[in-house]
């Protein structure tokens, strides 16, 4: 059974009288340490395919299973629980909480666990090394570069041991050398520390440091296994020319 | 996740400092109204109240119109139920409702001693007793004026040297000038030589103090002058009419306080979740519970009330206790003072409000559609 499952899931938005089905009937699995990216035009629901696998928003219809729970099926509050102890989330533009210092935004996971102060205060510090912001601990938010934010925002979403890491352009907002460095960390977490990750990117040079790499079109994926996306195989309406192949019973 | 809260509250000092400012100024009022209505209750009620009685003039109000023979205490003292009697001459500056009242009461000394609910903090007796412009102070009297044994001062025709000053666990009593009896009825312009303003009259413990009341007109009733015997509390409370009313009507602004206090902390509350509230759905991404954020925002509001709160109740009660306060008309005084209950109560309020002003801020919080909010700018 793969790590993550969705089984016809569909979700649709209102947009004045119009109504916008950007998943239709999708089926997807991921299985456990897998890295797979994510691209696809604005709009297509790449997002909102991330949410859904968070649990921070339901599907229409379908389920998604993910590490053997159904989480279509949680309550919110079940659902907050199952995030702290199973979900990183990675953000676009970090959310790091402004008043706590980077020590504390990393420690915040884990909080939520039952966790005594010292294994606490050792996957903080672990967390921290591994995104080397070990020195930067005692900094806010506001002292930190945005490659520096981003990383502990990386931090942050690792603490818990999660079974599955969500990131939602986690290079968006970075320059060419500060995403490259963010790339890399992310691949090392990936294979260091075998952590399943779903990632969504604009950019197709990110796309090409995950193990499998999708693209969400019209509703429907994309694939190829390995080797680099062009950016001209990605376009509104537009499909994918060379080496792919379609999954999921859309 | 305390930590959470307090930072966000430093963070925002500006608002936070605002806030608890105005909560603290708020509560400072609904104390004082507090103490006002506490004193009031403490004038009508309680066993000084009840189990003593005032003879005074029938259809007199200001103690400088009422003008009762000394040796009615002597009939009075004959009624059934009538434990002892102390003929009191009273002296006001000031008949009308007044901040500033100074009453002076003169009694036997021996009498005050033994019949009235007084300690003297210092001074002596033996001094108030034998020396006839000697006065005992009351706290409250002291604080106001300045005074202290030993002193000299004049109020009107009266001059008297402080012998002592003292408290008593009847708070309005610490509002009063004891002399002797003789002084103050030859004082320069009351030319009350054998006549008494009031007398006042204990009773036994199995004593009805309203029938005792009764017979007492009855048997003054073939007197020099008719008289009108009340319970002292209503005494005091009839005394006081007019400023009853007013303190009545003034609990309505210990209410206004209270909503006050209500809407100051739940707007910021509102702003501030409002502000924040993308980083509420951060929180619930990352597995905060929605009660749990919901918590995190009450405990917001509550401290910003709380801290608010116990500051202006702590500043109620320290000036309540140094500034010596009271109230006071046609000889009876009301004292403001500080107690034990009226703290409990502000520090109550102060919590309930600060629960009641976070409400709708948490469950705000508490039900963010996560997704739109982490679209938020």
């Amino acid at each position: 059974m793969a790590l993550v499952e969705l089984r016809g899931v569909s979700k649709s938005f209102r947009k004045g009288d119009e109504t916008i089905t950007p998943l239709d009937n999708i089926d997807l699995d991921i299985e456990a340490g897998e890295f797979v990216s994510l691209m696809g035009p604005s709009g297509t629901g790449k997002s909102t395919l991330l949410n859904l696998v968070s649990g921070i928003d339901r599907p229409d219809s379908g389920t998604i299973t993910v590490a053997g729970t159904e989480v279509t099926g949680l309550s919110r509050s079940k659902l907050a629980d199952w995030r702290a102890a199973n979900l990183g989330y990675i953000f676009q533009t970090h959310n790091l909480i402004p008043v706590l210092t980077a020590y504390e935004n990393v420690e915040l996971p884990t909080l939520l666990l039952k966790l005594s102060s010292t294994q606490r205060r050792q996957r903080v510090e672990l967390a921290l090394e591994a995104v080397g912001l070990s020195d930067r601990a005692d900094h806010y938010p506001r002292q930190l570069s945005g490659g520096q934010e981003q990383r502990v925002g990386i931090a942050r979403a690792i603490v818990a041991h999660p079974k599955v890491v969500v990131a939602d352009e986690p290079t968006g907002s970075l320059d060419t050398e500060t995403s490259e460095q963010v790339q890399g960390l992310l691949q090392r977490l990936n294979k260091e520390l075998d952590i399943t990750m779903l990632m969504v990117t604009h950019d197709s040079d990110v796309a090409r440091i995950a193990s499998r790499q999708m693209v969400l079109d019209r509703g429907k994926f994309l694939e190829r296994e390995s080797g680099s996306i062009g950016e001209g195989e990605i376009g509104r309406g537009g499909i994918m020319q060379v080496g792919v192949k379609e999954s999921g019973a859309a | 996740m305390f930590t959470y809260v307090l930072k966000t509250l430093w963070r925002h000092r500006t608002r936070t400092l605002l806030t608890v400012t105005g909560a603290a100024v708020a509560m400072f009022v609904f104390c004082f109204v507090g103490s006002v209505q506490e004193g009031l209750h403490r004038l009508t009620t309680g066993s000084d109240a009840d189990r003593s009685l005032i003879v005074f003039q029938e259809n007199r109000f200001c103690p400088t119109t009422s003008r009762l023979p000394e040796d009615y205490s002597r009939k009075i003292k004959e009624v059934s139920g009538v434990r002892d009697v102390m003929p009191i001459q009273v002296w006001t500056n000031n008949c009308r409702a007044s901040l500033d009242i100074v009453v002076f009461n003169g009694a036997d000394p021996q009498q005050i001693k033994s019949t009235r609910p007084l300690t003297l903090t210092n001074g002596n007796w033996e001094t108030f007793a034998k020396q006839r412009d000697a006065a005992i102070v009351g706290r409250n009297v002291a604080q106001r004026r300045g005074l202290k044994t030993g002193d000299q001062f004049s109020i009107g025709d009266i001059s008297v040297k402080v012998a002592g000053v003292f408290s008593s666990t009847v708070p309005s009593e610490e509002n009063l000038i004891y002399t002797s009896l003789a002084f103050l009825q030859y004082t320069r312009g009351l030319d009350a030589a054998g006549l008494v303003t009031q007398h006042e009259v204990l009773l036994t413990d199995d004593a009805d103090p309203d029938q005792v009341a009764s017979e007492i007109d009855a048997t003054l009733r073939a007197g020099s002058v008719a008289t009108k015997t009340r319970r002292k509390g209503a005494f005091q409370a009839s005394t006081l009419s007019d400023l009853v009313d007013l303190i009545g009507f003034a609990h309505w602004l210990g209410y206004a306080c209270v909503g006050l206090v209500l809407s100051l902390v739940a707007t910021t509350t509102v702003m501030s979740v409002q502000d924040r509230i993308k980083e509420y759905a951060v929180l619930q991404t990352i597995g905060v519970r929605p009660l749990r954020a919901m918590r995190l925002v009450l405990a917001e509001s509550t401290i910003l009330c709380l801290v608010g709160g116990i500051a202006g109740t702590g500043l109620a009660m320290t000036a309540l206790a140094i500034g010596g306060f009271a109230i006071g008309a046609e000889g009876a005084t009301i004292a403001f003072r500080p107690s034990i209950g009226l703290a409990a109560t502000g520090t109550a309020v102060s919590l309930v409000v600060g629960v009641a002003a976070g409400l709708a801020p948490a469950v705000q919080a508490a039900t963010v559609p996560i997704v739109n909010a982490l679209r938020q700018a």
